[in-house]
C-alpha cells in the first residue's frame, strides 16, 4: 500500500472497531549512508525504513501501537492492538481531542531536493571522500577517527478522525568528521565538524578543512589556573549549553508540568535585550521546516524571546488543548514508532554585528570553546563539562590551547550575562540557527 | 522458521563470506507522568540484513521484507556494494577463525513478559508514580516509565553457523523534579536487567522511585558542588561509568587501532595493583549479555586490566585477525539496519573489601559522588561523566549533600590513584552511543580515587 492508502485504511479500521478517535501516522525513509572508521569506509549502506503508528482513543484511554509491516492484514492487527491498549490504559482526564483540520500554508521553499533524494551510496561516499581529502590537504598531521555522511529522504502521511489527511516529503543531507592531529607521539583531543542541508548546497570541503584545523590547533595544550571568566561559545557549543535548556523551558509540556524554570515568566525579562529568539517552522530551506507538523497541524512562526522578554511557548495539540488555545505546530516524532512530543522546528537566534575575530578581541580574560563534552540539566540550567578544542584568551588574543579544563555555570544566568551575540549564523543538529555567543561569569576549572 | 529462510537464501550467495541476520524487536512502553497515563505502547520492528565480503571488502544491505525474493535481493545488493567499494578501500578485512555454532539461547526468565497481564504492569507504574509524587511537597513533577525490549535474533553464515537467540530486557526509569522557592532540580534513577519480570521481586520499582524522589527533594535547596581536584568516593552504582568511559572505550580494538591511549600498552601497568577490569559477555542478568555476538562469535569474560596491567582488548573477528588474537565476541549491532561494530557488553571493576566508612576514612576533604548522568571519552583517555549528588566528606566523616557536577580526569591518573575498593558490588543497566546505541551493563563497588569536579570556582 502507498503511505496514504495505509493511513486511510488504518483510520477506517479503527473507526470500525469503535474508536472514539484515531490517528494513523506512516513514514517511509530512504537513507543512503556512509560510515567512516579509522579514516576508512566502514560501511556504505542504503536503508529503507517504513512503518505506521496508530494512536487510538477510547473513553479517554490512549493506546498506541506500531509496526514496520505495512501489509493490509498487519495494519489491521496493529489497529486491534491499539484498541486493546486503549482499553487497558488508565483514562487521562486531561485528554481533549486529536487536532482538527486547518488550512495548510504553502509548502516552505527548498525542503525537498530531488538531487539529494537520488544520491546513491557511492555518491554519498564521494562526499565523504572529498571531506577526507580536504582534511588531509589542510594539515598532514590530521587523521580522521570516524565520521558519517547521510542522505535522508522521508515521506510522511497522517490521517485522523477529524479530517486531517495529508502527506509531505523532505530531504536532509548531513555529514560529520571527528578528527585528531598527531605530532611527535602526541595525539590531540578529538575535533568535531559537520554540515547540514536540505539540498546539495553542502560543503564536504569545509567539514574536512575545519575538522583538521580545529584538531591541529589543539596540539601542545597547556593548563591554566581556575578563574571566573568570559567564554566564547561557538554555535554548536552554545546550542548544547544555552539552547538545550531554552528549548526545554519553552516546551509547553514542561511549562504545564512545572518542570520549566520559566513556568511563571511569560512577559518577563529573562535575558539581555540583545537576545531575540523565534521558532519558524516555515523558514525557506530550514532543516526543521515543513508544511505541517507530526500531527498534521500547520507549521508557523512563533515568537519565543523578544529583546530579552519571554513571549511564548511551543505547543502540540495536547498541550494547546489543555489551555484552550491553538497548537503552534511543534509536534515532532523521530519516527513512526514514537508518540508526538513538543520540539523546536527551526529555532533562530537573531544575529548581532560582530564577527568571531571581533568578539575574541573584546575578551579581557577567558576562553573560546569549540566542543563541549559534559552534562546540562535542563530544569535547573546547570551545566558542567570538559571544554574541548578550547583556547585561552587574554587581552583580546588567543594565547594557547587548553587541556584538562572544565567549565561550569547556569544557562539561565548565562542568558542575562550575554556580552555579545555574533553575526555568523549556522545551523546545528538541534534544529537551531545561531551565531557564536560571548558570555560572562563562567567558572573555569582546572587542577 | 526464519533461520531456514536465511539458510535457503545463503545458497544463492556468490560472495566469499556472508552473514545474515533476522531481527524482530517487540517493545512495550508504559509511561505515567504526574499521575496521568501518558503512554501505553506496543509494537514491533522486523527485518533482515546481509553482510557480504568479497576479497576483503564488506558490503551491507537490509530490508524490512521477509519475502525470500527480497532477502535474496538484499544479499545481491550487499555483494555488489562489497565489490563496488573495494577500489576505494585501503584496508581490507580478514577474519579470525571462529567455530561456526549451531545453537539457541534464551534469556533466563521466571516471568516471561510476553505472558504478562498488561494491566498489572500498568498498576506497577501507577503505584510508583503515586509514591514519587507523594514523597514531599517539593516534588512538583515526575515520570515513571517501564519498558520491555524483547528481541528475537537469528544468525546464519556461509560458514555454517545457525544461531537463534531470544533476549529479553526489562527497564524501569523514574525522574522526579523538586522545586523550592523557584529553585528547580531533578533526579533520575533506573533499574534494568536482562531478565523477566522477576527483576522487580529483587528491587521493586517503587524503591527506585523513592531513591529519585528523595534525591530531588534533598537537593532542591542546596548549592552546586565546588570545582577543583578532589579525593572522592565514587558510589557503586556509578563506578561502572568509570569502567566504561575511562577505560572501556579506549580498549575497543577499533579505537586502539586508531591510537587510543591503550595502544601499545599490553603488558604495561596503567592502573593501581588493586584494579582488575573486565568486560563480560556472560554476566548473569547483565543488560549487555548475549551468548553469541552479532558475528556469531561466542561471548566470553574478557580481562582488560588485571591487577593494574593491560591484558587485552575487545575484538570483532576482523580486529582479532589484525591483532593476531582470538575474537572476544564484542561485535554488536543495534538492530537489523546496522552492521556489527565493536561494543562493550558488561564492563566492571572487580570488587574489593572496604566498607564506605573505611573508604571515607582516608579522605580529609573530598566528596562522595552519587547518581550517574551521561558520559563520554576521548582517545587520549580524557573522560567525563555526570553525577547527581556530591556528599561532602570532612576528616573521614560524611556531611551535607550538594548538587552533583560532571567529573573528569585522565584515565591513567584516575586509575593509578584508586587506592581502595569497597565490597558493595553492583551491576547496573546502561545505554552507550557509538555510531549506534546499544544496551550495556556497567558495574563495580564503590571506590576511592581523585577526579576533577566541574563545579563552582571560588
Amino acid at each position: 500500500m502507498s503511505l496514504q492508502a495505509s493511513t486511510r485504511f488504518a483510520l477506517k479500521t479503527c473507526e470500525k472497531l469503535g474508536a472514539d478517535e484515531a490517528e494513523a501516522y506512516a513514514q517511509k525513509t530512504r537513507i543512503a549512508e556512509v560510515v567512516l572508521e579509522r579514516g576508512e569506509i566502514q560501511s556504505e549502506r542504503v536503508k529503507m525504513q517504513q512503518g505506521v503508528g496508530i494512536r487510538l482513543v477510547k473513553k479517554k484511554g490512549l493506546g498506541f501501537a506500531f509496526s514496520s509491516d505495512l501489509s493490509k492484514s498487519n495494519v489491521e492487527t496493529t489497529c486491534h492492538n491499539a484498541l486493546s491498549l486503549a482499553k487497558t490504559a488508565i483514562p487521562n482526564p486531561e485528554w481533549i481531542s486529536l487536532p482538527t483540520t486547518q488550512k495548510l500554508p504553502k509548502a516552505p521553499a527548498g525542503i525537498f531536493d530531488q538531487k539529494v533524494a537520488a544520491l546513491s551510496g557511492n555518491e554519498v561516499l564521494s562526499l565523504a571522500m572529498r571531506a577526507y581529502g580536504a582534511a588531509k590537504k589542510q594539515d598532514k598531521r590530521a587523521e580522521i577517527d570516524d565520521g558519517k555522511f547521510s542522505a535522508v529522504t522521508s515521506e510522511i502521511a497522517v490521517s485522523n478522525s477529524h479530517g486531517i489527511d495529508a502527506t509531505q516529503k523532505g530531504t536532509l543531507l548531513t555529514g560529520f568528521l571527528v578528527c585528531v592531529a598527531k605530532e611527535k607521539g602526541e595525539v590531540s583531543s578529538m575535533a568535531f565538524e559537520y554540515d547540514i542541508s536540505r539540498s546539495m548546497e553542502f560543503s564536504p570541503e569545509k567539514i574536512g578543512k575545519y575538522a583538521a584545523e580545529k584538531a591541529a590547533a589543539s596540539l601542545r595544550p597547556k593548563t591554566t589556573e581556575s578563574f571566573v571568566g568570559q567564554v566564547v561559545l561557538d554555535p554548536d557549543t552554545a546550542t548544547d549549553i544555552l539552547l538545550f535548556p531554552l528549548i526545554f523551558s519553552v516546551n509547553a509540556d514542561n511549562v504545564q508540568r512545572s518542570r520549566s524554570a520559566w513556568t511563571d515568566k511569560l512577559g518577563k525579562k529573562i535575558a539581555v535585550p540583545q537576545l531575540t529568539v523565534t521558532d519558524n517552522g516555515l523558514l525557506p530551506n530550514g532543516i526543521g521546516s515543513a508544511t505541517f507538523d507530526a500531527e498534521g497541524v500547520p507549521c508557523q512562526k512563533t515568537s519565543i524571546i523578544t529583546k530579552g522578554v519571554l513571549k511564548g511557548f511551543l505547543h502540540n495539540s495536547f498541550t494547546a488543548n489543555k489551555e484552550k488555545r491553538k497548537s503552534t505546530g511543534n509536534a515532532r516524532r523521530d519516527n513512526y514508532n514514537t508518540l508526538p512530543v513538543v520540539f523546536a522546528s527551526n529555532l533562530i537566534v537573531e544575529p548581532g554585528k560582530k564577527k568571531l575575530d571581533d568578539i575574541i578581541s573584546i575578551v579581557d580574560k577567558g576562553m573560546i570553546v569549540r566542543r563541549f563534552s559534559g552534562n546540562v540539566r535542563p530544569e535547573s540550567g546547570e551545566f558542567s563539562g570538559i571544554a574541548k578544542q578550547a583556547s585561552y584568551i587574554e587581552k583580546g588574543e588567543i594565547r594557547h590551547p587548553l587541556k584538562e579544563t572544565m567549565i561550569s555555570g547556569n544557562a539561565f544566568n548565562a542568558l542575562t550575562n550575554i556580552i555579545t551575540i555574533g553575526s555568523e549564523t549556522r545551523p546545528t543538529f538541534m534544529n537551531s540557527y545561531l551565531p557564536p555567543i560571548l558570555i560572562d561569569k563562567v567558572n573555569i576549572v582546572s587542577k | 522458521m526464519m533461520l531456514d529462510t536465511l539458510a535457503k537464501c545463503l545458497e544463492k550467495s556468490t560472495a566469499d563470506h556472508v552473514e545474515m541476520r533476522h531481527h524482530r524487536r517487540q517493545t512495550l512502553n508504559i509511561s505515567i507522568r504526574d499521575g496521568k497515563m501518558d503512554e501505553l505502547n506496543n509494537g514491533a520492528i522486523e527485518g533482515v540484513c546481509c553482510r557480504a565480503m568479497v576479497k576483503g571488502s564488506w558490503g551491507f544491505s537490509s530490508t524490512t521484507s521477509l519475502e525470500e525474493k527480497n532477502i535474496v535481493k538484499a544479499l545481491k545488493d550487499a555483494t555488489s556494494l562489497a565489490k563496488a567499494s573495494k577500489p576505494k578501500k585501503k584496508r581490507l578485512a580478514s577474519l579470525a577463525d571462529v567455530k561456526p555454532a549451531k545453537d539457541n539461547y534464551t534469556t533466563m526468565m521466571k516471568r516471561d513478559p510476553r505472558k504478562a497481564d498488561k494491566e498489572e504492569l500498568v498498576h506497577l507504574v501507577r503505584d510508583t508514580d503515586a509514591i514519587v509524587r507523594g514523597f514531599s511537597k517539593r516534588i512538583v513533577s515526575d515520570s515513571v516509565v517501564f519498558s520491555v525490549i524483547d528481541d528475537d535474533l537469528s544468525f546464519a553464515s556461509s560458514e555454517g553457523a545457525r544461531i537463534t537467540q531470544r533476549i529479553v530486557r526489562c527497564i524501569g526509569r523514574v525522574s522526579a523534579v523538586a522545586r523550592e522557592k523557584g529553585n528547580l532540580t531533578s533526579a533520575i534513577e533506573s533499574i534494568g536487567e536482562q531478565s523477566g519480570l522477576e527483576l522487580f521481586e529483587k528491587t521493586p520499582l517503587t524503591q527506585v522511585g523513592k531513591v529519585a524522589a528523595e534525591r530531588a527533594d534533598k537537593l532542591a535547596a542546596v548549592p552546586v558542588a565546588p570545582g577543583g581536584l578532589f579525593p572522592v568516593i565514587i558510589e557503586n552504582k556509578i563506578v561502572g561509568l568509570l569502567a566504561h568511559e575511562a577505560v572501556g572505550h579506549c580498549a575497543e580494538a577499533d579505537l586502539v587501532h586508531g591510537g587510543s591511549f591503550m595502544a601499545g600498552k599490553v603488558g604495561k601497568k596503567v592502573a593501581s595493583n588493586i584494579v582488575t577490569l573486565v568486560d563480560d559477555g556472560h554476566y548473569p542478568s547483565g543488560l549487555g549479555t548475549m551468548k553469541y555476538d552479532d558475528e556469531g562469535t561466542p561471548t566470553e569474560k574478557t580481562v582488560v586490566i588485571e591487577k593494574g596491567v593491560v591484558k587485552g582488548f575487545l575484538h570483532s573477528r576482523e580486529t582479532a585477525h589484525e591483532f593476531k588474537v582470538h575474537a572476544t565476541g564484542n561485535a554488536r549491532a543495534w538492530d537489523f539496519e546496522f552492521d556489527p561494530i565493536i561494543r562493550m557488553r558488561n564492563t566492571y571493576i572487580e570488587t574489593g573489601d572496604h566498607s564506605i566508612d573505611e573508604l571515607a576514612d582516608g579522605i580529609k576533604e573530598g566528596y562522595f559522588l552519587k547518581g550517574g548522568l551521561g558520559g563520554q571519552a576521548d582517545f587520549t583517555g580524557e573522560f567525563m561523566f555526570g553525577t547527581q549528588e556530591a556528599v561532602k566528606i570532612k576528616n573521614g566523616r560524611l556531611e551535607e549533600s550538594l548538587r552533583g557536577v560532571t567529573i573528569s580526569g585522565n584515565a591513567f591518573e584516575v586509575l593509578k590513584n584508586v587506592d581502595a575498593i569497597g565490597k558493595d558490588f553492583i551491576m547496573r543497566a546502561g545505554m552507550c552511543g557509538k555510531e549506534q546505541i546499544n544496551y550495556v551493563g556497567m558495574g563495580g563497588s564503590s571506590l576511592r580515587t581523585r577526579v576533577l569536579l566541574g563545579g563552582v570556582t571560588k
